[in-house]
């Protein structure tokens, strides 16, 4: 009896074990299936027509896409330095490998010259191309918030320029990186309706700044920091990210405040490229001369307003000049590395010379918590640069021949101590893990 | 900065005052192979002022005052035996402490008397070829080009490639009056006919 009872009870839960697994099975069959049909593209959305497609451009829409093009910096990617215009552009080193921005003139063979207006918005709403998805190396994580009138006048400015028959440079990724419709699974996980404000506002202000910073301008993409699989943080939202051999600065409300930003030296900023903190640099230089100098002065004003909120926190003053020094050894010898080195050109009391070297007092990159950027500099100098107008900065040599990593940390560290309002805590061993990382200049 | 653009008889001890006086510093260096200082100077005084105003070298030329034309140019010699440009208006005297420069006023030879007996090979290739007019930026190039000879002279270039070599060791420095061809015809022309500074083009290749 006993051992009939317990063979039935074993019968029972081998039932009942085969029943689950087939339950089991079935579920994992199912979302095999569905899986499948997300990856091939069987939910991917669709867009109507609309008038562009039909109607020819009149002069005032294509004025606008061209201005809303120049907003969203499209140039940054599809546009090669010395290329034609929107004709594809330079690598863009990524984790994941080498990326080239792809042709997006109305060539109909290389560009976009068969995509309807509707193709067009899907590419920036959703990140799927006609043929296939895109990778979000195209910031469609940001223009997702783009209005399809937006869209549309882009898109018709782009249809209106010079076809330039370039086929596209594509990408090096490596499997499994290299299958485009694994980025719908990407963008099930990732792209977001909305990204995190950065700021507190209501003003219409504002309002016009976040979907000039957010949707346009892609901001996020850089100042934001980035997971493993190369989605954006967004609990960091514009806390700084990492940016090849430059960091993007933090440009929080309060990361800002923290190193002398006012709304009136920012609108000058990204108006001009220069303010008293500084000059644009690296990647901003690029976005500030494809895109931000374009920006009228409503939308300057606006984006600097968002980035800000509309209760702007007060700056936090640069030190005053003389109180820094001490006995610090090392900042004692950094200040003899200054005078020979840097004192030509950006002064003995760090007010710099215009149009010649940024100031060193108060400066936003001396400023910065973080050395990176400031040692990056110094070991690798800085091309020339132009901004509006006739006003320049000269070439600023790369010091990285002239100074071992315990000279380096020293100037780092009497600059921050001096006028940044910093610790002198920079050693040599962050020097080093600098030095020659991607440097090809010098 | 210093009172770098004003001619002045004496040394600058008493610069303008605006802010707190800078401490002074104890500079000596070698200069054409002759110890100069110690010298009191102020610490933010830049190379091309201390040959000026303290060296009695006037020589050197400032231009810009920037760092962008490169008249100004010292050559510095490493304890290893190689030379490099250093740009004298934005590089401070006290880096030169200890260090060997030359300037424009060590390249040609003098007699006990003080008088030129021979210029360099770059400074009568420089006269030979007319490459300067009015003169101001002589003495960068003759720097550069000199850095460039004892350059070759530790690594012999391809024949091939003495147009371009050239051209890159003598791209910053600007000139406005003969148009930079006739310094690099000079330079070009010295570099092929002093033996040892080039190889044959196309070794196994």
């Amino acid at each position: 009896m006993a051992s009939s009872d317990a063979a039935g009870k074993k019968a029972a839960a081998r039932g009942k074990r085969r029943r689950a697994a087939r339950i089991v099975g079935v579920v994992v069959i199912v979302a095999l299936i569905g899986a499948a049909a997300l990856l091939a593209g069987a939910f991917d959305p669709s867009y109507q027509a609309s008038d562009v497609d039909h109607n020819p451009p009149d002069a005032q829409l294509l004025a606008r896409g061209r201005y809303l093009a120049a907003a969203a910096d499209c140039a940054a990617c599809h546009t090669a330095r010395g290329g034609a215009p929107y004709a594809g552009g330079d690598a863009l080193a990524t984790p994941f490998g080498t990326i080239h921005g792809s042709n997006i003139t109305p060539d109909k063979r290389y560009g976009i010259g068969k995509w309807s207006s509707a193709d067009f918005y899907r590419a920036l709403h959703d990140g799927l191309g006609p043929d296939h998805p895109l990778y979000p190396a195209m910031p469609y994580t940001s223009y997702r918030g783009i209005t399809r009138a937006d869209s549309d006048a882009i898109y018709a400015y782009l249809q209106s320029i010079k076809p330039v028959a370039l086929p596209d440079k594509g990408n090096d990724f490596a499997f499994p990186f290299n299958l485009r419709l694994l980025m719908r699974g990407w963008n099930l996980l990732f792209l977001k309706n909305t990204l995190p404000d950065v700021s507190v506002g209501s003003s219409q202000q504002w309002t016009r700044g976040r979907y000039l910073s957010n949707a346009l301008g892609h901001c996020t993409e850089c100042h934001t920091p980035r997971g493993a699989l190369g989605q954006l943080k967004l609990g960091g939202t514009l806390g700084g990210g990492e940016l090849g051999r430059f960091q993007a600065p933090d440009i929080t409300p309060s990361g800002l405040a923290a190193r002398g930003w006012t709304p009136q030296d920012l609108q000058t900023f990204l108006a001009r490229g220069y303010a008293p903190q500084g000059s644009v640099y690296g990647d901003m230089y690029e976005a500030f001369h494809h895109s931000l100098r374009y920006l009228n002065s409503a939308d300057n004003q606006a984006m600097v307003a968002y980035l800000l909120g509309d209760a702007p926190p007060a700056p936090q003053p640069a030190p005053a000049p003389a109180a820094a020094g001490g006995q610090d050894q090392s900042v004692m010898a950094g200040r003899q590395h200054y005078l020979a080195l840097c004192a030509g050109c950006h002064a003995v009391d760090g007010s710099g010379k215009p149009d010649v070297a940024v100031a060193m007092l108060g400066n936003t990159t001396v400023r910065n918590a973080d050395p990176h950027n400031l040692l990056v500099v110094m070991l690798d100098g800085l091309d020339e640069q132009s901004f509006t107008g006739y006003n320049a900065m000269q070439p600023m040599p790369g010091f990285a021949g002239k100074l071992d990593d315990a000279g380096m940390a020293d100037l780092a560290n009497y600059l921050r101590l001096t006028w940044g309002g910093q610790k002198a805590n920079v050693q040599a061993a962050d020097v080093k893990a600098l030095r020659g990382k991607g440097a090809a200049q010098q | 900065m210093s009172t770098a653009a004003k001619p002045m008889p004496a040394a600058p001890a008493a610069a303008a005052p605006a802010v707190a006086p800078l401490p002074n510093r104890s500079v000596s260096m070698t200069i054409n192979g002759r110890a100069v200082g110690p010298f009191e100077v102020p610490e933010s005084l830049m190379l091309i002022d201390f040959l000026h105003e303290y060296a009695g070298l006037t020589g050197s030329r400032l231009g810009c005052g920037q760092g962008i034309c490169h008249a100004c140019v010292v050559i510095l010699d490493h304890p290893d035996g190689t030379s490099e440009e250093v740009r004298g208006c934005i590089t401070g005297a006290a880096y030169f402490q200890g260090r060997k420069i030359r300037t424009i006023e060590g390249h040609a030879q003098h007699n006990a008397a003080g008088e030129v007996t021979a210029l360099s090979p770059v400074q009568q290739k420089f006269l030979e070829f007319y490459s300067f007019q009015c003169g101001y930026c002589t003495p960068g190039f003759v720097n550069a080009a000199t850095v460039l000879m004892e350059r070759l002279k530790r690594q012999p270039i391809e024949k091939d490639r003495v147009e371009s070599v050239v051209t890159q060791a003598l791209d910053a420095h600007i000139c406005r009056c003969t148009g930079y061809v006739r310094y690099h015809r000079a330079v070009r022309d010295l570099i092929l006919s002093t033996p040892g500074l080039t190889k044959e083009s196309g070794h196994g290749k």
